[in-house]
């Protein structure tokens, strides 16, 4: 489409002062040969995808005929949430604030070396940004709960897998996205200390890192809120937290104990998002 | 601010340089810092964590480390590159599930286009499926549709309805200016609005979330495997309780590469995407 702009957009131009009363439409750009490639690329990934013979997705709807009510009977359970069980998770809730706040501690203290380091502006050496950033893919490429699985095996149960399984993935997080920030800002501050015979170390302390400061910030506080949710899982492997209790009810079929966890974990969640942006209101 | 103190503070300012004005007082700063060091500390301690553990993890790692990759187990590479595809499936219909019910309710939970009462609903449904964990509703239909990579599936597509539909009510409220308005003025219906004034400015938005949507079902795949649902996931949870850990360090390298692949080609047409919603070379006209 917008190949052929420059070669239409010229010949309008000059058509267009010819006709007096109406001005000429230009003509819609349009390219069916394109449309039509990328809608049936996507039916072909989606009808691959839907193949089990190649081992796609086998899509059963008779499923839903035949067992709904199995589903259904736990989704009811749920829709009635027991509160009674709550003073029971005051426990596991505290230490899965606990390890939110240190994991997203530890990531915060190490991610502004590392961030530093993996963004062009403030790294000039590019094999050493190209190495931190690839161990940053690797380390992010990796889901959460595979972690903790592996991790739980190598240092036992506990709440020392899940702090670190935190820490880990978000450091992949707070790397990324705030590097790749610092790659896209404007560098004139940056310019400046370098115009002013500033050493890298010193622009980067000087300049960069106030610069930014509020980008980290708000980084930081928003792995906090990603780690309680995490944590909430991270308990099915024995990583600690209220994910082992929500794993223990759900283990005796008590969904309404369950659901009455979900709720509370709705909730701290929200209040950490409402603590967070009145932060984050006052540092931008 | 303050200029009579820093004259007092500093008589030498009379000579040719300029005063500074005083510096900004950093009490709030200091009082904030303190807090959030005491809540830090208050949490490191109350966890149940003997950190002189901490010393040896390091080489437990270095050890299982040794145990994965020296050298990886690529005997059963073929059935993994299967289960591979099988996550990528189930992340795919995944995203097609979460994307086809996310917009339209996310468009209705946008300020301005559905009644106020139905924002409520769907903001608070939104709300509610985002604190639900994906692992949560696929054990729910697991007893519907049985340890299958279809319930995999669901579970993505219903578990990402929460933050997609998020994404989409941003989206277009960030998008809205005068078009819905001017459509509205021209006697278009909320349908119309949407087709005509919201749906062409947040195309390519939409559908770059769309794309992202499917990057991050791939990350999550590999979780709901871990309970059973089939595809990579399932294969290295296996092969973790069976602590055959040349064979993990295998599975490890192909969810990694795999990963990155598809995150890299996904992103490539994300970016353009993006770019191709902007007009360029119009610079040329001008």
């Amino acid at each position: 489409m917008s190949s052929q702009l420059p070669a239409t957009a010229p010949a309008n131009a000059s058509s267009a002062p010819s006709a007096r009363s109406t001005p000429t439409v230009p003509p819609k750009p349009r390219n069916h040969v394109r449309t039509a490639f990328i809608a049936a690329a996507f039916v072909a990934f989606t009808v691959l995808a839907c193949t089990p013979g190649i081992g796609g997705v086998d899509i059963d709807l008779g499923a839903f005929v035949q067992h709904w009510r199995n589903g259904w009977n736990k989704f009811v359970q749920l829709l009635q949430p027991n509160f009674a069980f709550l003073p029971r998770t005051v426990g596991p809730m505290l230490e899965t604030l606990q390890m939110a706040i240190v994991g997203a501690f530890a990531a915060a203290l190490v991610s502004v070396p590392l961030t530093l380091w993996a963004a062009k502006p403030t790294n000039p050496s590019w094999p050493v940004r190209t190495f931190v950033r690839t161990v940053i893919n690797v380390i992010r490429s990796i889901p959460d709960l595979v972690y903790a699985s592996i991790l739980v095996v190598m240092v036992g149960t506990g709440a020392l897998p899940g702090v670190l399984t935190l820490f880990l993935f978000d450091i992949g997080i707070i790397v990324k996205l705030v590097s790749e920030a610092i790659d896209s800002s404007e560098h004139g501050y940056m310019e400046a200390g370098r115009a002013a015979g500033g050493s890298q170390l010193q622009i980067n302390r000087l300049t960069a890192l106030p610069q930014v400061m509020p980008l980290f910030a708000n980084q930081w506080l928003y792995v906090l809120e990603l780690n309680v949710r995490i944590s909430a899982i991270l308990g099915l492997v024995g990583a600690g937290g209220i994910g082992r209790l929500i794993e223990e009810r759900r283990s005796f079929f008590r969904y309404d104990d369950v659901s009455a966890i979900i709720l509370e974990i709705l909730v701290v969640v929200i209040i950490i998002e409402v603590i967070s942006n009145l932060l984050r209101r006052r540092l931008v | 601010m303050s200029a009579p103190t820093t004259t007092a503070r500093q008589p030498a300012a009379h000579t040719a340089t300029p005063e500074a004005p005083a510096r900004p007082s950093r009490g709030r700063q200091t009082i904030i810092t303190v807090i959030v060091g005491a809540i830090i500390l208050a949490a490191a301690s109350g966890l149940r964590i003997d950190w002189t553990d901490l010393g040896r993890v390091p080489a437990q790692v270095v050890h299982y480390l040794q145990l994965m990759f020296g050298p990886p187990n690529w005997e059963k590479l073929p059935r993994a590159l299967e289960e591979t595809w099988r996550s990528i499936s189930m992340a795919w219909v995944g995203a097609i599930i979460c994307v086809v019910i996310s917009i339209p309710l996310g468009m209705l939970a946008a300020h301005g286009i559905g009644p106020a009462w139905l924002r409520f609903v769907l903001r608070g449904l939104f709300a509610v499926i985002r604190a639900v964990p994906e692992v949560i509703i696929a054990l729910l239909l697991l007893a519907v549709t049985g340890l299958t990579p279809f319930t995999g599936a669901l579970a993505l597509g219903i578990a990402g309805i929460g933050t997609q539909g998020k994404w989409v009510y941003e989206t277009i409220e960030s998008v809205q200016d005068g078009s819905a308005e001017a459509v509205r003025a021209a006697g278009g219906s909320t349908a119309e609005v949407a087709r005509w004034a919201l749906w062409p400015a947040a195309k390519a938005s939409l559908l770059s979330f769309a794309l992202y949507r499917f990057e991050i079902n791939i990350r999550t795949s590999a979780v709901l495997g871990l309970i059973g649902a089939g595809g990579i996931g399932s294969m290295l949870s296996n092969y973790t309780n069976y602590r055959q850990w040349d064979t993990v360090g295998m599975l490890l390298i192909v969810v990694v590469l795999a990963t990155m692949l598809m995150d890299t080609i996904s992103g490539a047409i994300r970016r353009r995407i993006m770019e191709g919603a902007k007009p360029r070379g119009m610079e040329r006209s001008s």
